[in-house]
């Protein structure tokens, strides 16, 4: 199975736990990653700010142009804000072919052309929907059992497009968490927002967002949560201290990738490939039954 | 009251995505599902009816327009269809490129961001929150920055950030990393702009 990572910038910086293990899981599933050369950033949510909306296509219309030229597999962003900016423009461009004219004639300037033949995928698709539950069963070596674990889903993970899970009650990682042998537990914040893009600079509201869902989460009985976005993985990580400064909440919530727990699962080394060394709230406690 | 359709009509033509708030039949369904209208005055139903009603200082002055998370709920949510995110933030850039800051934090994070894309091609997560923070002057950005500093080294301890150094304006010493296309990519994105300043003209 081939596809194109898209890694997009936080996986090379604050998301960097989330390649180390989104790479091992391909090497224990079969799955060959291919680096798009000379990739761009998306834009993310708030390129609205500096940018303009046309400058926004062409972020991503490069990316969708390269990746063509370079072996057209499909694009899969473990990034849930580059999915939605490459599959939202993606989507446009092959809906509308007088904007592809346009924007062919701005990507004209690198000598790139989009033919709008590709097709653009979160990770979680590709886990559930072509490796597939069973597959991942198989792989499994070292079982998470008793490992209490809420599945965060968050906002972009699969809104607005709905296209491979549910956008009001998503279900693709808690099989993938089931798979692993992890208990799931209820969690009623699954989908509520965790500031995204805003969350720094209006930490004042958005500190409220985090605390409601590390306390949904822990009353579910939830010791760790998972995500497959590097956003939420932040924000929800690494201000626990300020959220509790602001708000007064008790917060102290492991916040991992599900690639990392799919690694450890898989009987990858914890740090090297389950990047568990990369946390700020270590997960340790919450996975000794497992002997992380 | 006095309506005046002119404000509604800039919106309609100059504001990205404006025109799609002509079907919204004022449910407020988007209010309701928004994680953050609980820190707002108005909601987006509220804010189409003053665009309507024409109070253009009241629409582009509020902090709300810029408050949006991108989170898509009140999006996938709505039942006419309108693209309420989009419209939240075409609403956001419109003011700012009248130069009304709405929310000036998220102006300012917003603005490093751009040209974090625009100089090199990639964000770097090192470098744009010192570019944040220099925008308020020297001695404000590097006291700013040092109350910052926990969230740096917490990553830096966890090897997920990379200490950089970084000059004002827009020097940087080794270390940040441009996409070999870079030119290219800023020629493509000055063609880009310049199509969308047609429009809004």
């Amino acid at each position: 199975m081939d596809y194109f990572l898209y890694y997009g910038c936080s996986l090379e910086g604050g998301g960097v736990h989330y390649m180390i293990s989104a790479e091992a899981v391909a090497k224990g599933l079969g799955i060959n990653f291919h680096e798009i050369e000379d990739w761009n950033c998306c834009g993310a949510s708030i390129a609205y700010i500096g940018g303009t909306e046309m400058q926004s296509i062409v972020l991503n219309a490069r990316n969708l142009a390269l990746a063509e030229a370079q072996g057209g597999y499909d694009i899969v962003a473990p990034c849930s804000s580059c999915y939605i900016m490459l599959n939202k423009v993606n989507r446009e461009l092959q809906a509308h072919p007088k904007l592809m004219e346009q924007v062919n004639g701005i990507l004209a300037e690198g000598g790139l052309k989009y033919s709008g033949k590709l097709r653009v995928r979160h990770i979680l698709d590709l886990l559930y929907n072509d490796v597939g539950v069973e597959k991942i069963k198989a792989a499994v070596k070292k079982p998470l059992t008793g490992v209490k674990v809420a599945a965060y889903y968050g906002c972009q993970t699969t809104r607005p497009f709905g296209e491979y899970d549910s956008c009001e009650n998503p279900h693709t990682q808690d099989e993938i968490l089931a798979a692993l042998g992890a208990e799931v537990v209820e969690f009623g914040h699954r989908v509520k927002c965790c500031g995204s893009g805003i969350f720094l600079t209006e930490i004042d509201k958005c500190a409220y967002l985090v605390k409601d869902i590390i306390e949904s989460a822990a009353a579910g009985g939830a010791q760790i949560i998972s995500t497959a976005c590097p956003m939420c993985q932040m924000n929800l990580e690494i201000y626990q201290q300020r959220v509790n400064a602001i708000t007064g909440a008790n917060l102290n919530m492991p916040v991992v990738f599900v690639t990392q727990l799919m690694a450890l699962a898989f009987g990858a080394d914890k740090d090297s490939a389950a990047a568990l060394n990369r946390l700020v709230v270590p997960a340790g406690p919450a996975l000794q039954a497992v002997g992380a | 009251m006095d309506y005046n359709q002119t404000f509604a009509n800039e919106v309609y033509e100059k504001v990205d995505s404006g025109a799609e708030i002509k079907v919204c039949m004022q449910c407020g369904v988007c209010g309701a599902t928004c994680p953050l209208r609980g820190e707002m005055k108005y909601g987006p139903r509220q804010i189409w009816s003053l665009i309507r009603a024409g109070r253009r200082d009241e629409v582009l002055n509020n902090p709300d327009i810029m408050l949006c998370t991108s989170c898509y709920t009140c999006k996938v949510r709505c039942p006419r269809g309108v693209p309420i995110m989009e419209v939240m933030h075409g609403l956001a850039h419109y003011a700012l490129a009248q130069g009304i800051v709405p929310r000036a934090e998220t102006a300012k994070f917003g603005k490093a961001f751009w040209e974090g894309i625009y100089d090199t091609g990639r964000v770097d997560e090192a470098v744009v929150p010192i570019k944040y923070c220099l925008q308020d002057g020297l001695v404000a950005g590097l006291k700013k920055s040092l109350g910052m500093m926990d969230i740096g080294l917490a990553l830096m301890k966890a090897k997920r950030m990379k200490p950089k150094m970084f000059i004002p304006p827009n020097i940087f010493i080794p270390g940040v990393h441009k996409i070999k296309g870079v030119k290219q990519l800023q020629r493509m994105l000055d063609k880009a702009a310049a199509i969308d300043a047609a429009k809004e003209a």
